[in-house]
C-alpha cells in the first residue's frame, strides 16, 4: 500500500490546477456556457499545446501513451474547475473508442487531428429513454443496399453535438455481412439528422438527434460489426473512473467553499462554523470527500495496471455517486439563501454532481454490480 | 501509488491466517460476534507473542519488530475477522506500549515493553479515563492524585471500564493540580496503577447485553509510587490526545462484527426464491451491496490511516473520521441482518432457533456501543471540524 502520487503524476496536476485557475475562473465558466459554441477554443488550442487532448492515446498518433492516472487526476482538476469543453466526451470517450475499435486508416486520419486539438468527436450513448443501450441499441441500422445502411432511432443527451466532425453512436444492424451492435461514425451534416438542442441542468451543449432512414455508408462503421458492445466494454471501467475524478474536483471546491464561507459568516454573534451542527456537517463533508478520493483512485490504479477492477470501479461510482450529492446537499444547506442565487458557483456544483451522478450509472446500478460481485 | 499488498505483506496474510486456522480446528476459539476485547487468554496471546505479533511495529530496541503499521494492519484484519481472542495483550500493545515509548521513563519502558511482547503474567491492563462526570470530556476528571513525599494518593471514581476486574494494571487519568483556577488541559497527569493496591474497589457493571464487561472502579487512598507517573505532571491530556490516534485508526472499529457480515452475505445468497418475496431478495441484494461498498471504504480508509502513521504523520482528525465512518457502517449491518433475518434476529445465542449462529442477537446488543467507546461520534465528529478542517471554537 502506497497513497503517494508519484512525481509525473502530481507534476501534471499541479499544472492542471493552475492552468484551469488562470484560464477558466467561475466568472469564465459562465462567460463560456453563455457562448454559441459552448466551450472555449483558445482554452482548447492550449490543452492541445499541453498534450492533454492525447493523453489515453498511443504515441504513435502523438499521444502519451495510455498515461491512465495523468488522465485521471487532469479531468479531477476539470471537474474542480467546471470547465466547460467536449473534453470528456472528445478526448476520453470519442479518442479511446477510435483507438479500440477503429482499423489502421482511420485511426491515422482522425487521432493526430484529435489530439492536436484541430477536430473533435462526440459520442452519443443514451437512447429515448436516457439508457446506455451499447448492449442492445434502440437505434436501427437498417441494409439499404450493399454499401449503405438507413440509421433510425433517437439519441439524447448527445454533448457537443453541434461542433462535432463526427459522432460515435452504436445501432443495431440487421445486414448480409452480419447483425449485432455496431459502432458507426455519423457525420453530423448528414441529411435527414434533426440535432434539437437540449435545455439541461448544466446549461451544457447538448443535443438530441432524431434519425429517421438517415443514410450512412458502410465505410463509416469503426471496427467490427456486431462489436460495438465490445469495445464500449473496453472502454467503460476507464471512463466510469474518470467521471468519478471528474466529480472528486467537484466535491474538492464544494468543501472548500462551504468551510471558507461557514468561517467568514457571522450569525448569532460568531461565526456559523463555530456552531456544533455546523461542524458535524463539514466533517461529514470532509469524510465523503476523504472517502470517495480513496475508493476513486483505488479503482484508477488498478485500472491503470491492467489489474481486475470490476468490483472496485462499480464501488468507487456507487460511492462518488452519493459523496458528490451529499456534499452538494450540505453545501447548500450551509450557504443557506446566497447559495440559492445565480451569482454563486454553489449552484453549478450542484448540477454537476447530478449531471455526473448519472452518468456511467446512478448508484442503484452500480450496487447491483456489486451484488453480482458477492455472487447475490 | 500501489493500491495493492507486497508478495511479503500477502505471504504474511497466509500465514497468520494459516495460524488462526489451526487454532480454530484445535478448537481453542470460533469466530462469533459478541465483546472483541474482552474475550482472551494468556495461553493465546503467548502464542502470538512467540511469533513476534505483540508490538510489531514498536522499534527494535523496545522489544518490538520496527514493523510498519500497514503490516500491523494485515494481522488485526486477519484476528479480526475470526474474532479471536486477544484480549489479554490488546490494550497493552495497542495503546499502553506506544504511550510509554513516547512518554514512559527508562525504568518503565524496561519493565512493561519486554513482558508486553512476551505475553507475560501480569501485564495485562485496563484504561482508567472516564469518570460520571467526564465520558467525553476526558479533561474534566475529578479523580485527583497528590504528591505525598514519594507517592501521590488517589481518590475518586472511574466507570465504563472494561477489563478492570481481571487486568494486572490500570492506566490511570487524574488530576494532579486540584486548584479550579488551573487550566482544565493542564492540570492531568497520566499513572501505571497496580490494581491489587490496597484502596482499589472494582465493581463490575451488567450492560445490557446481560455481561459484566465493564466496572465501576473506587479510589480509595490509594498511594502509588511516585515513579509510576507516566511523562511529565500535568501533561496528561495532551499525552493522551496523542494516545487516542492510535485507539481510533485501528480495524477492531469497523470489524466488531464482521462474522455477523460474512454470514449475512451467505444468508442472501443462499435465499431460496420459491421461499422469499422477491421484493425482499431485491432490497437485500441492494443493501447488502451498499453494506460491501461501506466495508470497502472502511476498509481504505484504515489502511489509509495506518500508511498515514508510517509517514511519520499524526492522523488526528483522520483517525477521528476512519473512526466515526466505520463504527456507522457496523451498525448499519446490525440493522440490515435484522430486517432482512426478521423476527428470529432477537433469539439468542444458544437457542436452536437462533440465526446466523446467534451472532446477529449479540450485535445487536452490543451495537449501542459501537458509536461511543473511544470517543463518541458526535466528539470525533468535532474532531474533524476543529482540527482536521480549522473551524471556530467559538
Amino acid at each position: 500500500m502506497d497513497f503517494g502520487l508519484d512525481e509525473q503524476t502530481s507534476i501534471v496536476k499541479d499544472t492542471a490546477r493552475r492552468f484551469f485557475r488562470e484560464q477558466c475562473p467561475p466568472s469564465r465558466v459562465r462567460e463560456i456556457l453563455a457562448t454559441e459554441e459552448g466551450y472555449s477554443k483558445d482554452i482548447w488550442r492550449k490543452m492541445a499545446g499541453l498534450g492533454w487532448l492525447g493523453l489515453l492515446n498511443n504515441e504513435a498518433y502523438g499521444g502519451a501513451g495510455g498515461a491512465f492516472l495523468e488522465m485521471f487526476v487532469l479531468v479531477e482538476e476539470m471537474g474542480r474547475a467546471l470547465l466547460p469543453s467536449p473534453f470528456f466526451t472528445s478526448a476520453v470517450l470519442s479518442s479511446w473508442l477510435i483507438e479500440e475499435a477503429a482499423g489502421q486508416p482511420r485511426k491515422e486520419t482522425l487521432l493526430p487531428r484529435m489530439i492536436r486539438g484541430e477536430t473533435i468527436l462526440t459520442a452519443a450513448l443514451l437512447d429515448h429513454q436516457g439508457r446506455d443501450d451499447f448492449e442492445d441499441p434502440a437505434l436501427d441500422a437498417h441494409q439499404a443496399d450493399s454499401s449503405r445502411y438507413e440509421l433510425t432511432g433517437t439519441r439524447l443527451l448527445v454533448p457537443f453535438a453541434h461542433v462535432a466532425e463526427g459522432i460515435l453512436l452504436c445501432a443495431k444492424l440487421q445486414g448480409r455481412e452480419g447483425h449485432g451492435p455496431t459502432l458507426f461514425l455519423l457525420d453530423p451534416a448528414t441529411e435527414g439528422l434533426e440535432m434539437v438542442p437540449l435545455n439541461t441542468l448544466t446549461k451544457e451543449k447538448t443535443f438530441a438527434l432524431r434519425l429517421d432512414r438517415v443514410g450512412i455508408d458502410a465505410d463509416r462503421i469503426v471496427g467490427d460489426i456486431g462489436k460495438g458492445g465490445i469495445y464500449m466494454d473496453r472502454i467503460r471501467p476507464g471512463a466510469t473512473v474518470f467521471k468519478c475524478a471528474e466529480m472528486l474536483g467537484g466535491m474538492e471546491r464544494v468543501v472548500e467553499m462551504t468551510v471558507a464561507y461557514v468561517k467568514e459568516r457571522h450569525q448569532f454573534g460568531r461565526p456559523l462554523g463555530a456552531l456544533q451542527a455546523v461542524h458535524h456537517a463539514c466533517a461529514d463533508m470532509a469524510t465523503c470527500l476523504e472517502t470517495a478520493r480513496l475508493i476513486a483512485t483505488q479503482a484508477a490504479w488498478l485500472l491503470s495496471q491492467g489489474l481486475p477492477a470490476d468490483k472496485e470501479t462499480a464501488t468507487a461510482k456507487a460511492w462518488c455517486n452519493e459523496a458528490y450529492k451529499n456534499c452538494t446537499a450540505i453545501g447548500h444547506q450551509l450557504h443557506g439563501a446566497i447559495g440559492f442565487t445565480e451569482e454563486h458557483d454553489m449552484h453549478l456544483y450542484s448540477q454537476h454532481a447530478k449531471a455526473s451522478e448519472m452518468a456511467f450509472g446512478a448508484s442503484w446500478f452500480h450496487r447491483s454490480r456489486v451484488a453480482d460481485q458477492l455472487g447475490i | 501509488m500501489r493500491f495493492t499488498f507486497t508478495p511479503a505483506q500477502d505471504a504474511f496474510r497466509a500465514e497468520v491466517r494459516g495460524f488462526l486456522r489451526s487454532e480454530m480446528e484445535a478448537g481453542t476459539f470460533s469466530p462469533r460476534c459478541g465483546d472483541l476485547f474482552q474475550t482472551g487468554s494468556r495461553e493465546f496471546s503467548r502464542k502470538m507473542a512467540e511469533r513476534g505479533w505483540i508490538g510489531m511495529t514498536w522499534p527494535r530496541e523496545h522489544g518490538g519488530q520496527g514493523r510498519p503499521y500497514v503490516d500491523k494492519a494485515i494481522l488485526m484484519e486477519e484476528l479480526f475477522r475470526v474474532q479471536a481472542p486477544i484480549g489479554y495483550h490488546f490494550l497493552a500493545d495497542r495503546q499502553v506500549g506506544p504511550a510509554l515509548i513516547h512518554f514512559g521513563s527508562k525504568q518503565q519502558k524496561e519493565f512493561f515493553l519486554p513482558r508486553i511482547v512476551r505475553a507475560d503474567e501480569g501485564v495485562s491492563f485496563c484504561l482508567l479515563f472516564s469518570e460520571p462526570n467526564a465520558g467525553s470530556d476526558l479533561a474534566g476528571v475529578a479523580t485527583t492524585a497528590l504528591r505525598d513525599g514519594d507517592e501521590y494518593i488517589v481518590n475518586g471514581q472511574k466507570v465504563w471500564t472494561s477489563r478492570a476486574h481481571v487486568a494486572d494494571f490500570g492506566w490511570l487519568l487524574a488530576r494532579t493540580d486540584p486548584d479550579p483556577s488551573a487550566n482544565r488541559y493542564r492540570s492531568v497527569s497520566e499513572f501505571i496503577v497496580d490494581m491489587k493496591s490496597p484502596g482499589i474497589t472494582v465493581r463490575p457493571i451488567v450492560n445490557m447485553a446481560g455481561e459484566s464487561n465493564f466496572n465501576e472502579v473506587f479510589f480509595e487512598d490509594v498511594r502509588v509510587p511516585a515513579a509510576s507517573l507516566v511523562g511529565e505532571e500535568n501533561a496528561g491530556f495532551k499525552q493522551i490526545m496523542a494516545q487516542m490516534d492510535y485507539e481510533r485508526a485501528g480495524l477492531e472499529r469497523l470489524m466488531q462484527n464482521y462474522p455477523l457480515f460474512e454470514q449475512l452475505k451467505q444468508h442472501v445468497r443462499d435465499m431460496d426464491p420459491s421461499e422469499t418475496p422477491e421484493t425482499l431478495r431485491a432490497w437485500a441484494r441492494d443493501q447488502v451491496a451498499q453494506l460491501e461498498i461501506e466495508y470497502s471504504v472502511g476498509r481504505l480508509l484504515c489502511y489509509y490511516t495506518a500508511w498515514t502513521i508510517d509517514q511519520g504523520k499524526t492522523p488526528t482528525a483522520q483517525a477521528a473520521m476512519c473512526k466515526a465512518f466505520c463504527t456507522r457502517y457496523e451498525q448499519k449491518v446490525n440493522d440490515v441482518a435484522s430486517q432482512i433475518l426478521g423476527p428470529v434476529c432477537q433469539i439468542r445465542r444458544g437457542d436452536p432457533w437462533s440465526p446466523l449462529r446467534g451472532d446477529l442477537a449479540e450485535s445487536l446488543l452490543w451495537g449501542p456501543s459501537y458509536t461511543l467507546q473511544g470517543g463518541s461520534v458526535e466528539v470525533l465528529k468535532n474532531i474533524v471540524a476543529l482540527r482536521g478542517l480549522g473551524l471556530p471554537r467559538k
